[in-house]
């Protein structure tokens, strides 16, 4: 098989993955017992809800006919990013994730990239040294952080630098009602953003920083890195092109599989710092018990974590050749 | 030039090197063998300065000593003065990075060259190692074994280096692919200082003019690497070669008794040495100049155990050893053929002192033997062909074999009782009181010539002469006894004078051989040697019959000529090598 043809299989297996996904967000709650209505939308909606606008949403749903039209009418909505009404927000579904997805975006992909980054670095430099005063302090002090539970941290962090310290907000993505256009906007969104990101990222580092020590602590006893040595090649080309290049290999297999837990993480975070990303929002639907939403909202993670998962795959078959099927 | 004074190099406490004196001019090429953790590649590293460890010492690279300059220097003279090719050709490549930017990545780590220059440089060194342009975008994994040795080849040449290391360059490499492969070495070493790192000493003598011996981190042994082949004269280096499989090899493949250990005091190898004498294990011996080699040991390498100069013998009037010198070395067997009324079974009887020689001298362990003393017969033992003859039917086993202890009056009786048990348990034999009881003829033949083996070597000699000692027994009791001997000979370094005319036989267990014609020498040297080019008409005549005969084909022509041979005498001296034989018939 040549690659072209690899990367095509592994786009399609992620389809059907998200084929199943949409098929049991169809079926699960047409499978509860009772009224398909009662279960998307609950008790408390259910008494709020005018007759009228039941009848819309059998209409809409298509409930009253046969579970082929039901499943054509689910597929038709789907396609025009139609997730279902939030009566909590009173409107659309999919207009509310969108308002707050790109936060939740900002944060979880920032937080990846830099604990990320940062965590190789740290990693080659510490395993370059293994031994050395600066690799002791880092496994010691990295593999502590790692031990605490993320909203954990950022606990600490908002009690320290929002409460204490007074240094950066204590709530929110941005200043409400000041008006900022521009560069002031961008900065006063950094410094709403330092701190959630920071908690994500220190949690996040000690699992990328320890994988990737251990392995250049490995690789570095490997042939190719005595006959790199033999030719010549400076220590940074060793460490960085040599070692460093082979290390993301199992890094990138890891950061794959932390995705999810990176989704999470930001839930919990988003609340303390009442960031209004995804987290927050779930967090008011199921106090609302706004189920449209919720399901909107795990649909779209799903999907967001299942894309990170793809763009990982594809990264992995262009890091390393020997590669020819990465599952 | 390379030049190496006293290098030692040590991880932590254990001490891989100690102390290596080397020297090498332009376009010299030298092996270095050795057992594995002899420090082969340590040496080799510690020239790259690659080593871990601590070095001392000199390693002086056109004047400059590389121990003394800073890393930047060193790494500027790495990959373009000094190249190294690994051992492990799977690892030895970065696996994610394509061959064309690993063998680029060599070039420019000391030139800075544009793109378009390199990419046309790293393609001339493909082809120059053989490969295919198209394999310049290949992975390493994409690449077969020897694809990658050539690869990393490439790598090593990119900068013409002066000193070029190979390190165990075809360990893992097919018989074909490592035949292409020294082709190539063979064009890339000649113009430059290499040394090869290897066990495989066929690589060593198509590749290199000399051969150095490492063990336990000191050079044993070195010299021309033909010379070394053939005749190694460090025990080592002997035990090195003939557990290594040639094609040639005919002898049964023997390995070194015990296993290397570090850090002994004395020489190295007196532990499993079979020629150590006191001094060998409280003194480390030097390397020093003895003919034309240099050896560190002691004893001047092998010793001669038996030398015998000149040798003349004649019944009366009928001359039947004429002239015969003969040397016989510590641990090896010596192969005696020719056939019957040759004169072998009398030159050992005089080597006994069961004739007396009219001229020439024999000489045991460097003296003369005037008298035939107990501590002759202490150190020469003898086997005889026919055991239910040479082992007194009067005499039970254990007498049989504590008999030499008896004449040399050793110890008491305990002390021989124990010794002759401990013989019996060598020639693996039961030494339970009902055998020790038992009388020759209630044994088998094989049995018998095992008893009257154990009964030679209750007195632990140094020379064993085995007249024809399995013809009388079956095909399997043989092959037994034969591998039994051999089994002794490499514990306890038991030199062997083989009596035989079975060239087949011969050419199993002997290191050397002899061929005699009519009371003469006519030809010796190493019997894979005299087999497959035999110099000496008769050798070659014996040698053909033997062939002859295994492979069950009829020798009309040489049926008659040996015939011939029964009825006319052959002079020796008439036969001229090289050339056609000329026959003299005398009169008869």
């Amino acid at each position: 098989m040549n690659r072209e043809q690899n990367s095509r299989t592994s786009i399609l297996n992620y389809i059907i993955a998200l084929a199943v996904i949409f098929a049991l967000n169809f079926i699960l709650p047409r499978m509860m017992p009772g009224d398909p209505l009662h279960a998307i939308y609950g008790d408390e909606a259910l008494v709020a809800m005018t007759p009228q606008m039941e009848a819309s949403l059998i209409r809409e749903f298509a409930l009253d006919r046969s579970w082929t039209d039901q499943l054509l009418a689910y597929v038709i909505n789907l396609l025009h990013c139609d997730l279902g009404f939030s009566y909590y927000y009173r409107t659309q579904v999919s207009s509310v994730i969108m308002g707050a997805l790109p936060w939740t975006l900002l944060l979880t992909g920032l937080a990846l990239i830099i604990a990320t980054a940062l965590g190789i670095i740290l990693g080659i430099e510490s395993g370059w040294q293994r031994g050395a005063t600066l690799d002791r302090c880092l496994v010691a002090g990295l593999m502590f952080l790692s031990g605490f539970p993320d909203f954990f941290v950022g606990i600490i962090l908002l009690l320290i630098f929002g409460v204490s310290l007074n240094m950066a907000p204590l709530s929110g993505a941005v200043t409400p009602y000041a008006g900022l256009k521009g560069l002031d906007y961008l900065l006063d969104a950094l410094m709403h953003l330092i701190l959630p990101l920071a908690s994500l990222v220190a949690v996040q580092l000690g699992a990328v920083y320890l994988l990737t020590r251990n392995t250049i602590v490995t690789l570095l006893g490997e042939s190719f890195i005595l006959t790199a040595r033999a030719k010549g090649c400076s220590d940074l080309c060793i460490k960085y092109s040599h070692a460093g290049r082979n290390c993301l290999l199992p890094v990138t297999t890891a950061t794959g599989l932390r995705i999810p837990h990176l989704f999470t993480g930001a839930l919990f975070i988003e609340i303390i710092f009442s960031y209004p990303g995804l987290g927050s929002l779930l967090n008011s639907a199921l106090d609302a018990r706004d189920y449209p939403l919720i399901q909107g909202i795990l649909l779209i993670v799903t999907i967001a974590v299942l894309t990170a998962n793809l763009l990982v795959d594809l990264l992995y078959k262009r890091l390393d050749p020997r590669v020819k099927y990465a599952h | 030039m390379l030049k190496i004074i006293g290098l030692k190099t040590s991880f932590g406490e254990t001490e891989i090197l100690r102390g290596i004196d080397l020297e090498l001019d332009e376009r010299e090429s030298i092996a270095l063998v050795g057992e594995s953790g002899a420090g082969k590649t340590t040496l080799g590293l510690s020239i790259m300065g690659l080593v871990s460890g601590s070095v001392s010492g000199e390693i002086l690279f056109n004047g400059r000593n590389l121990l003394k300059i800073s890393e930047d220097d060193f790494r500027n003279l790495r990959g373009k003065e000094l190249a190294m090719v690994f051992q492990n050709t799977e690892d030895a490549l970065d696996p994610v990075c394509r061959i064309d930017d690993q063998i680029a990545e060599a070039i420019l780590v000391h030139h800075g060259q544009s793109r378009k220059n390199i990419k046309a440089a790293v393609l001339k060194l493909l082809m120059s190692v053989g490969l295919n342009e198209n394999k310049a975008l290949a992975y390493p994994h994409q690449l077969s074994g020897g694809e990658r040795q050539r690869v990393l080849i490439a790598m090593a040449l990119a900068n013409d280096p002066d000193v070029l290391i190979l390190d165990e360059p075809t360990a893992s490499l097919d018989a074909l692919t490592k035949a292409d492969i020294l082709k190539l070495f063979r064009s890339v070493i000649n113009c430059r200082i290499s040394l090869v790192i290897t066990h495989d000493i066929s690589m060593a003598r198509a590749l290199t003019q000399k051969m150095a011996v490492l063990y336990a981190g000191r050079i044993v042994e070195i010299g021309r690497t033909e010379e070394m082949v053939t005749n190694p004269r460090h025990p080592y280096t002997r035990g090195l070669i003939r557990s290594y499989p040639g094609m040639t090899t005919t002898r049964d493949l023997q390995g070194i008794p015990g296993r290397m250990a570090q850090g002994l005091d004395g020489c190295p190898f007196h532990e499993r040495c079979t020629q150590a004498i006191e001094i060998c294990n409280c003194l480390v011996p030097q390397l020093r100049e003895i003919d034309e080699r240099l050896i560190a040991c002691h004893r001047g390498g092998i010793v001669p155990l038996l030398e015998i100069r000149n040798l003349g013998m004649s019944f009366d009037s009928c001359s039947v050893l004429r002239g015969v010198s003969l040397t016989l070395f510590e641990g090896e067997t010596l192969a005696l053929v020719g056939e019957s009324g040759s004169g072998k079974t009398t030159l050992s009887k005089i080597i006994m002192g069961l004739f007396e020689q009219d001229s020439g001298e024999i000489l045991l362990e460097g003296q003369n033997v005037n008298k035939r003393d107990a501590s002759f017969y202490r150190r020469v033992q003898m086997i005889f062909q026919n055991p239910k003859e040479s082992v007194s039917h009067r005499m039970n086993v254990l007498d049989t074999v504590m008999e030499p202890l008896n004449v040399q009056k050793m110890g008491s009786k305990e002390e021989r009782q124990r010794a002759a048990k401990e013989a019996l348990r060598h020639v693996e034999l039961s030494n339970d009181s009902d055998f020790l009881k038992k009388y020759p003829h209630q044994l088998s033949g094989g049995e018998v010539q095992r008893v009257a083996i154990a009964r030679a070597l209750a007195l632990s000699p140094k020379l064993l002469i085995a007249d024809e000692p399995t013809s009388a027994l079956d095909p399997s009791v043989q092959a037994k006894i034969l591998k039994l001997l051999m089994n002794l000979q490499e514990k306890m370094g038991l030199a062997i004078l083989f009596v035989t005319h079975d060239i087949a036989l011969a050419r199993k267990v002997s290191d050397r051989m002899a061929v005699m014609l009519k009371g003469q020498i006519v030809e010796t040297g190493a019997t894979n040697e005299v087999l497959s080019h035999p110099q000496h008409p008769y050798t070659r005549r014996l040698v053909e019959c033997a062939a002859a005969a295994s492979l069950g084909m009829e020798t009309g022509e040489s049926q008659e000529e040996s015939m011939a041979a029964n009825n006319f005498k052959i002079k020796a001296e008439d036969f001229i090598i090289g050339k056609r034989p000329i026959l003299k018939i005398e009169d008869y």
